[in-house]
């Protein structure tokens, strides 16, 4: 190890011990009577209040990629490729609340535990559930390792790490860290992120309160972060000789990719199953409505955070560092800037707020992955007669198989794979959207044709987001691209066209009368706020 | 579980005015972020900070106000007792 700072190293291993104590001892908090049923391990006993739900469901969707990867989107293009992201944690709020509501009743009267539940009953289709439950794994994975990227970058920075070409001697830190995180997940099971969410939190507030109010002191003011940023991204690049980036979207068409990216992300995030597994864990269609309203504090802190990006160029110790030789990785813009201009106690302390902010959203991920596999593909496909006790069991070996797999990811792969494949993972997660959340609210699409619809989109937008380029990178440059002349989230055009098959095979498959499958939902159940939660013994799926 | 014998009458028809507002106020909420054009420019800065930037910035209170006043609305749309059974209806069209 060379160049470690110990007094960064030891606050953030004591911050780092502190959680790992927490997520062992939250198997003991709110303990059930019978712990071994997926409702209990799988969604923390579906018994979380508006100010627990709070802090879950902010620690979920918030994750340490944000803190990292959307400053350093900012730092290197500016407002489409990252500032877009302020608008989307806009508009996912009231998007989230015209569906999340119903999907928490409809999931709670038929103790649906995650979102290919709701598809396979709503539909009474096992492809189109299991076409929904390999989306979200699909997706969840690289999701997991970006979390793990995020963690690289803050121990790239303090100096963590070996200098040996053996990338597993070299990446020791993160994989204890990881097993760490992978054993209290599969012992405590959502009881552990969400206990650590509060410690999460807590640290990101101070953090960046401290960040917004002391960092401008040290670079003369907003003023001056504003101009640093207009000045790079108006400055024009060697290489590309395009201006670096879009500092205020003036024209129309980084406009509408702007405004397309936001929307797309949008719908997206309430599609991913570990935002599912969060709201499904709460106990009222009540504390979802609340939280809608007390989420944006959240987002006005990821405002804060995407302006760390213009921080880090107007200091230019930061920009030479992470510009710098045989560098040139913007991940590190956000680490390198704290480092510099934190005394080295505080440093600590957001480093370790970084770090955490990792473990919890891939903790909920893991969970949700595994009961995706557990209930719609091992249950349903090889043993639908399992116990829930055997369900847990099967979640609990699948969330470490996950994490694993997440890790290898992230160790053994270039970093660009995983960011490429995220890139890709929100294009395919938004391909679930109109099964699931159009299926909350109407019956009249096929599901024959949602499932074409869905394959549709998913090779679209995975053949659009291949062939994306820029001068520098050949393929997976972006994920925008021109579609009849404007510049369009993949996601967007390819959820357009996922729609558009959809509803035109509904019609021929209607009018050809194929059978539209069972649908074991009722109107009202919609609607409904059952106080008790459901019943541990008939597990929903099995029942039909 | 059987459908209840008379239908309650359905919470948008008996509260048009909340509904409407409700709509409005989700619609607009979703609209005035995602129409780039109208706050795509420099000035009149805030402080120091150019119009794009702040008016994002102080989107996000503004959206937790409307959210909450729309969770205020809704609750008014509930029948009231606190009957659970089929008799309770949609808040929203089904």
């Amino acid at each position: 190890m060379s160049h470690v700072n110990y007094v960064v190293f030891t606050i953030v291993l004591i911050l780092f011990l502190v959680v790992t104590l927490t997520g062992f001892t939250a198997a003991r908090w709110r303990r059930a009577e019978d712990r071994l049923h997926l409702n209990e391990w799988g969604l923390g006993g579906r018994g979380f209040g508006t100010f627990i739900g709070w802090f879950l469901i902010g620690g979920d969707l918030y994750t340490a990629y944000t803190f990292v990867a959307v400053p350093s989107a900012v730092f290197l293009a500016g407002a489409v490729a990252g500032f877009f992201a302020v608008s989307y944690t806009i508009i996912v709020f009231p998007i989230a609340l015209i569906f999340m509501p119903r999907l928490w009743s409809i999931s709670r009267v038929h103790n649906y535990v995650t979102p290919a539940d709701f598809v396979r009953g709503r539909y009474g289709s096992r492809g189109l559930s299991l076409a929904t439950a390999l989306t979200g794994i699909l997706a969840l994975m690289p999701y997991i390792a970006l979390q793990l990227v995020g963690i690289q970058a803050v121990l790239t920075v303090m100096g963590v790490g070996t200098t040996s070409n053996n990338t597993f001697v070299k990446d020791l830190p993160l994989i204890i860290a990881f097993l760490v995180l992978a054993i209290f997940t599969a012992v405590s099971g959502l009881r552990a992120p969400t206990l650590i969410a509060f410690i999460k939190d807590t640290l990101i507030y101070v953090m960046i309160i401290v960040a917004i109010f002391y960092i401008p002191t040290r670079l003369g003011g907003w003023g001056n972060i504003f101009a640093a940023g207009k000045t790079h991204m108006t400055a024009i690049s060697p290489t590309t000789h395009k201006p670096n980036g879009v500092f205020i979207p003036t024209a129309g068409n980084s406009q509408l990719a702007f405004a397309t990216l936001a929307l797309g992300s949008a719908c997206a995030l309430f599609c991913y199953p570990h935002a599912i597994t969060a709201t499904l864990a709460t106990k009222r269609r009540d504390v979802i409505k609340r939280n809608m309203s007390l989420l944006p504090i959240y987002s006005i802190m990821l405002g804060f955070i995407a302006l760390l990006g213009y921080m880090a160029l107007a200091d230019k110790t930061t920009a030479a560092n992470v510009k710098g030789p045989g560098k040139g990785n913007a991940q590190l813009a956000v680490p390198y800037l704290f480092q510099h201009m934190f005394p080295s106690w505080f440093t600590g302390i957001a480093f370790a707020a970084i770090v955490i902010g990792a473990l919890v959203p891939a903790a909920i991920m893991s969970i949700a992955a595994a009961n995706l596999f557990t209930r719609n593909i091992f249950k349903e496909f090889f043993k639908p007669d399992a116990s829930p006790r055997l369900q847990t069991r099967m979640s609990q070996w699948v969330s470490l198989v996950i994490k694993l797999g997440a890790l290898l990811f992230a160790v053994e792969l270039p970093k660009t794979f995983s960011i490429n494949f995220q890139l890709l993972g929100g294009i395919w997660i938004l391909q679930t959207f109109p099964a699931l959340v159009f299926g909350l609210f109407t019956r009249w699409f096929h599901r024959w044709a949602l499932l074409a619809g869905w394959a549709g989109g998913m090779i679209f937008g995975t053949i659009a987001a291949y062939k994306t380029s820029t001068p520098t990178t050949s393929h997976w440059a972006s994920s925008t691209d021109f579609e009849f002349g404007h510049t369009v989230y993949i996601g967007v055009s390819a959820i357009i066209l996922n729609i558009a098959i959809s509803v035109v095979l509904t019609l021929i498959f209607k009018a050809v009368h194929v059978p539209a499958g069972a649908d074991e939902t009722l109107p009202h159940q919609y609607t409904a706020d059952p106080e008790e939660t459901p019943a541990p013994v008939p597990a929903g799926v099995s029942s039909l | 579980m059987t459908q209840p014998a008379i239908k309650p009458k359905h919470p948008i028809a008996a509260h048009p005015w909340t509904s409407a507002v409700i709509t409005i106020l989700v619609v607009a909420d979703i609209w005035f972020a995602l129409y780039v054009p109208l706050y795509a420019r420099a000035t009149p800065k805030v402080g120091d900070f150019p119009f794009f930037y702040f008016y994002l910035m102080i989107y996000m209170p503004v959206t937790g106000i409307v959210m909450w006043i729309v969770y205020l609305l809704q609750k008014r749309l509930r029948p009231t007792g606190d009957h659970q059974g089929p008799a309770a209806v949609s808040e929203v069209t089904s």
